[in-house]
This record gives structure tokens, C-alpha cells and sequence, in this order.
């Protein structure tokens, strides 16, 4: 007990030193729980955006599509008739569902030609699944059967195309025949999803279909369950229901989509830069124990000569060392707290404070990035801080305790 | 106040040193520091050493103390021969026998007059609070420093930081207290205040005494002069008594 104590008045030898190497560590937690938090909101964000305005929770396509689908061929659709819809609706946690035709298009203003991705659906349908409706910033949704279109407002820009001009679709059909679609640009979208707003051009799904050849076909049909967090389970019963149905069908959870275990080994990698913001802060424990350690180099000698053990030595520095990470722990995560609730309140414009839109860098967000709060993070950074700044001190504890009594006593 | 001359109690033998030689070695230079040291100290004996800087004053004190060991020669501490123990077992003989002062006292700057004194009894580890309050109270009240036993060492002068590190060398007990120069820091009347503590000490908890010095003040408050040359004893004198209380 003498030693605890001992170790706590230690603290105040130097209290602007103390103070310094806590605020180090408080700095190193702070930043990592600010940026976790930050990961955790981005990522919420795409996830969202994806099941928003790309993708629904589920998708059920045909397997041999699926794996081809970014050739976005006209091979291995479903034939979308009305059997298969109430099947579809049949299925636990159903909410809604939307028929989609991808196509590839070449997109022609009279001058300047682009690729871009065709997409042939039912409006009111698409718009039960996903939250296009509010974000057609200009104009308004063609109807089925008219021969008009949605594009991206990005899209627009790009080709300085506006609201009530004609475009030219050039597509192949299923035969490997070309046709066209000749559209009037009648809206613009503007979704949280850059993909949406500047690589799509919408189009009624019977328009595509008539246009592809592809009689009633479409590619896949995305659909909205009652929660996104639906475990595998309900796929696995929702899989075996549409197998009993037709076995050529599968489903695909937005969770096995690319871009999340993309997003997921990107927060691993900055995890990984964090810990060296870290290591650094342990640095700074080793520095401090090494400097304690020679100012008090007589004390440490006359320790010995009333017959402190080494083990003495060391626990009373490594205890030192401790309270120090404890209260850089605990300072680090009040500082984080009170951060990663600033952030889920008001959000970071990223766009804004970088000068940059981040969608360049494949992250489908363009909006305010709100922080995530992660219980774990906060228990896990305190006890690393404590268990941290012991372990760091450890060593040069060691080198202090193992000095020569005669050396240390006279500071030879 | 006038302290009673000391009564000679026990005339049994506390250390032996056969032979000790001490070589140390500065890159291919020997460097001998004691060069075949025999001597015998006894029980509640108030011993000085002295001679000039280099003689071996230190070293002697260190090897004696289990601070250093040894090139040679035996030692023998209670009777049992410790110049080949390993550095745990002689730091378990210090901790149970041996008191130090130190010429710059070494007190914890961070911990009280009574808590620097209590720390050095606290680490025995076999004494309940109270006897450890009451051990403590007690051997600061016997240096003359119980009224200042809060009082942090910057607030203390160099005498009575010197008290208190005796007070922490006694408080535990111990067979022998070494001090290596207790009063080169002190002006003569400070010098001659630590001795008289020290004196009555020795008076009173018949504690054996070893110091080392080149203050012939100091000097005159010894029962026993030995003098160091070169590594070398060249003067052990015996007094039968020191008039120095007056």
C-alpha cells in the first residue's frame, strides 16, 4: 500500500510532465474514438445509401447473371410474371418490391457521347423500395409506357443537358441488334448516392423491355424487408421458399455486396494508422518513466540500501505509469464522448471542410457524415490506455530497478 | 541537555572483515580500493573512519554495508559469512540489519518527515499501524523532531533533513547504522547537533555506529578511530570515554 501511495504523490513530482504525457494519451484516444466514430457514421451512411437508392435489402436474381452482372448482360433474366410477384410477396419480413432492367446504353446528346448504365423499372413500384421520389430535384418521374426519362443532375452537368431535352439511348438487344431510345429528359434526380446521380439513365420498364426485345424479362428484382437487420436465417428461409419455386433464383443480401467488405477492410487499415498514433503515446510513457528514473537515480540507490526489492522498484514506477494512463484514459474517452456526440448531433461535412467531394474516392456519400457511437471502442481505448502505459513502462522500470546501489547512490 | 556517558553492554563481536580487498577495474586498469582490510567491529560500538578522499573511506563503508561486494576476502555479519550472497539475499540483510545515512540525506521529496521515516519501516511488512504509528512517533521524538513530523523535507533545514534520515536509518532496528559523511553538508553547529543524535542513539538503543569522515570534529565524538591509507588500515584507536556532552 505504501507504494500505491508513494506512486500517487509520485504523480505530482512533475505535474506539468504528468499533465503533458496524460493529455498525449487523452490526444491518441480522443483522435481514435473520434475517427472510429466517424468510420462507424460513414459506414452506416453507405450501407444505407446502398439499400436506399441502389439496392433494396435483398436482390433475387438468377446465379448466372449475378456473377456476370457487372457485363450487364441480357442473358439468365427472370420472366417477370405475376406467379413469381406474389410468391415474392409471400416471403417473411416482406415490405415491397421492384422489377429492375439493366441494360448497357451509350448515351447521345446530338454531340457528345457517354457510357452509362440503362434502367428500365416501374416507377411507383421502385419508389415503394427505394427513396428516389423525394430526390428528383427538377421535373418529375415519367410514367410507364412514355417515352421519357430521369437522369442524374452530376450526369447533366457532365453532358449540359437539361430538364425537356432529347437524348439518345443507343443499346444492343438480346438479339445483338442496336436500337435506340429517343427521351425527353422529363426529371432530375439527386440522390446521397453519386452512382445514381451520374452514371444511370431511368427509363419506363416496358419502354427497355420493348426496346431489348426481352418480351416481360427483367434482371433482377430488388426488394425492401421489414428491417435491415435481418439475420441469416430469414435468407437462408427466404432462399429455400424460392428454390421450392423456381430453382434458378437466388437471393443476394446487400450485406454480401463488394463495396461493404470493401468499407469494412478499409476501417481495418485506418485502425492500423491509429495504433501508431498510439504507439506513440506509449513513447511518451517510456520517455517519462526513463526521465523519472534519472532525476531520481539517489532515491532509487538509497531504496535499495534500506532493501527495497527490485520487484518493489518496478511495481512502484509501473504503478506511476498507470495512474498515468488512467488519466489519460479517462480524460481521452470523456473528450471522445463528448465528440462522437457533437458528431451524431450536427455531423462533419467532409465535402465541405476538405474542399473535395469524397464520392471521388469511391465512398458513395455526398451528404453530412454523422458519427456512430461504439461502446466498445470507448472500453476497449480505456483499458488500453491503462494497460498500455503500464506495459510501456515496464522495460525502463526494469533498466531503473537493476541500477547498482553504489552507482545510483552516488550517480556514477 | 547533558547525555549519560554510554555504558558498555555487549562486548560481542557484530562484523568481521578477513582480507577484504576490493579491485575495481576502469577499462584495462585495476584500480585497488582496499587492499587486504582485517577488522572487527562490536556491538553498540560508535566507530569513525577516516582519512583522505580516495583512502577507501566509501568503499569500505559500501562493502560493509552489502551495498557493494567484495573482490575478495570474507565477511562475516552476525556470524554468518555474507561476501558470497547474492544480490536478493544481501538485499534481505539490509532491510532487516542495516540503517543508512547518506551525505545528502536521500529523502523523498514528495513524502513527509514521518512518512520518509515510515517507509523505511513499512517495507518489513510484519508491524501493525499502530506499532509502526507508535515506532515512528517515538524516533522522531528521540532526534528531536516530533513537533516537525508533517513537514515536507523542503521546508525542513539540512540539519533536521539529516535527522530525519537518521530517524529513518533507527527506526527499524537495525544491528548497525553506516553513515557516510552525515555531516558534510552541515555548517559545525548543525555537524555537532547530528552527533550528539547520533551519540544518544548509540546511548540509548545501544545501535552500533559506523561512519565515515575527514571532519576532525566528527572525530571527537568517536569511541573508536580508524584510519584509512591508500586501501589500508594505518591507525585503529580505541577511547574509553568522549566528554563531549557538556
Amino acid at each position: 500500500m505504501f507504494l500505491v501511495k508513494l506512486s500517487l504523490k509520485n504523480l505530482w513530482r512533475h505535474k506539468r510532465r504528468t499533465l503533458i504525457t496524460a493529455a498525449i494519451i487523452a490526444w491518441a484516444i480522443f483522435f481514435y474514438i473520434t475517427f472510429d466514430s466517424m468510420l462507424i457514421g460513414m459506414n452506416d451512411m453507405v450501407f444505407q445509401n446502398i439499400i436506399d437508392y441502389e439496392y433494396g435489402h435483398v436482390q433475387v436474381a438468377n446465379p448466372n447473371y449475378w456473377s456476370e452482372k457487372e457485363e450487364l448482360p441480357l442473358e439468365n433474366m427472370i420472366n417477370n410474371n405475376e406467379k413469381l410477384n406474389q410468391k415474392l410477396r409471400e416471403i417473411e419480413g416482406y415490405q415491397d418490391h421492384a422489377p429492375q432492367l439493366n441494360f448497357q446504353v451509350r448515351l447521345n446528346d446530338g454531340v457528345n457521347e457517354t457510357p452509362v448504365m440503362g434502367r428500365g423499372i416501374e416507377p411507383d413500384k421502385t419508389f415503394s423500395v427505394l427513396n428516389y421520389e423525394d430526390y428528383i430535384v427538377e421535373g418529375e418521374m415519367f410514367q410507364m409506357g412514355e417515352n421519357k426519362t430521369v437522369i442524374g443532375k452530376r450526369l447533366a452537368e457532365i453532358m449540359k443537358l437539361e430538364l425537356g431535352d432529347y437524348i439518345t439511348l443507343l443499346t444492343r438487344t438480346e438479339n445483338d441488334t442496336f436500337n435506340t431510345i429517343d427521351a425527353e429528359i422529363s426529371g432530375l434526380i439527386n440522390t446521397p448516392n453519386p452512382n445514381i446521380n451520374q452514371n444511370i439513365v431511368f427509363v419506363p420498364l416496358d419502354i427497355a423491355q420493348d426496346t431489348l426485345n426481352v418480351d416481360n424479362k427483367v434482371t433482377h428484382y430488388i426488394m425492401r424487408l421489414n428491417t435491415q437487420n435481418f439475420n441469416n436465417s430469414i435468407i437462408s428461409n427466404f432462399q429455400s421458399e424460392l428454390n421450392d419455386f423456381n430453382s434458378n433464383l437466388s437471393v443476394y443480401s446487400w450485406k454480401d455486396l463488394d463495396e461493404v467488405s470493401i468499407t469494412k477492410a478499409k476501417q481495418s487499415g485506418n485502425a492500423l494508422i491509429l495504433i501508431i498514433v498510439l504507439t506513440i503515446a506509449a513513447i511518451g510513457i517510456i520517455n517519462i518513466v526513463i526521465l523519472s528514473a534519472l532525476e531520481r537515480m539517489e532515491e532509487i540507490g538509497m531504496m535499495k540500501a534500506l532493501g527495497l526489492k527490485e520487484r518493489e522498484i518496478i511495481f512502484s514506477f509501473v504503478l506511476e505509469s498507470t495512474w498515468i494512463g488512467l488519466i489519460g484514459g479517462t480524460l481521452g474517452v470523456i473528450l471522445g464522448a463528448i465528440s462522437v456526440y457533437l458528431m451524431s448531433i450536427y455531423g462533419l461535412d467532409f465535402g465541405a471542410i476538405m474542399n473535395m467531394d469524397i464520392s471521388e474516392y469511391g465512398i458513395p456519400i455526398i451528404s453530412t457524415i454523422y458519427g456512430g457511437w461504439n461502446i466498445g471502442t470507448f472500453v476497449y481505448m480505456f483499458f488500453f490506455a491503462i494497460f498500455g502505459s503500464m506495459l510501456a513502462s515496464i522495460l525502463p522500470a526494469r533498466w531503473a530497478a537493476k541500477k547498482d546501489p553504489v552507482q545510483a547512490i552516488y550517480r556514477r | 541537555m547533558a547525555l549519560k556517558p554510554r555504558e558498555v553492554i555487549n562486548k560481542m563481536s557484530l562484523l568481521k572483515l578477513k582480507d577484504i580487498t576490493k579491485i575495481y577495474h576502469q577499462g584495462e586498469i585495476n584500480v585497488p580500493a582496499l587492499r587486504g582490510i582485517n577488522l572487527e567491529i562490536e556491538k553498540s560500538e560508535f566507530t569513525t573512519v577516516f582519512g583522505p578522499s580516495g583512502s577507501g573511506k566509501t568503499t569500505l563503508l559500501n562493502v560493509i554495508g552489502c551495498l557493494d561486494k567484495p573482490t575478495e576476502g570474507d565477511i562475516i555479519f552476525n556470524d554468518n559469512n555474507i561476501a558470497d550472497l547474492s544480490k536478493k539475499e544481501l538485499s534481505t540483510i539490509r532491510r532487516e540489519n542495516i540503517g543508512f545515512v547518506f551525505q545528502s540525506y536521500n529523502l523523498i521529496p514528495v513524502l513527509t518527515a514521518y512518512e520518509n521515516v515510515e517507509f523505511a519501516i513499512k517495507i518489513l511488512e510484519h508491524l501493525s499501524k499502530n506499532e509502526i504509528h507508535e515506532k515512528v512517533m517515538h524516533i522522531l521524538d528521540l532526534v528531536g523532531l516530533a513537533d516537525l513530523e508533517d513537514r515536507m523535507p523542503n521546508e525542513l533545514s539540512g540539519g533536521q533533513k539529516q535527522r530525519v534520515a537518521i530517524a529513518r536509518a533507527l527506526v527499524k532496528e537495525p544491528k548497525l547504522v553506516l553513515a557516510d559523511e552525515p555531516s558534510a553538508n552541515l555548517d559545525s553547529k548543525t555537524s555537532e547537533d547530528v552527533l550528539k543524535v547520533m551519540l544518544k542513539m548509540n546511548d540509548e538503543l545501544h545501535t552500533t555506529f559506523l561512519f565515515s569522515t575527514h571532519d576532525p570534529l566528527v572525530m571527537d565524538y568517536a569511541k573508536r578511530e580508524i584510519e584509512l591509507k591508500d586501501g589500508l588500515i594505518t591507525k585503529d584507536e580505541r577511547r574509553e570515554e568522549v566528554n563531549v556532552f557538556s
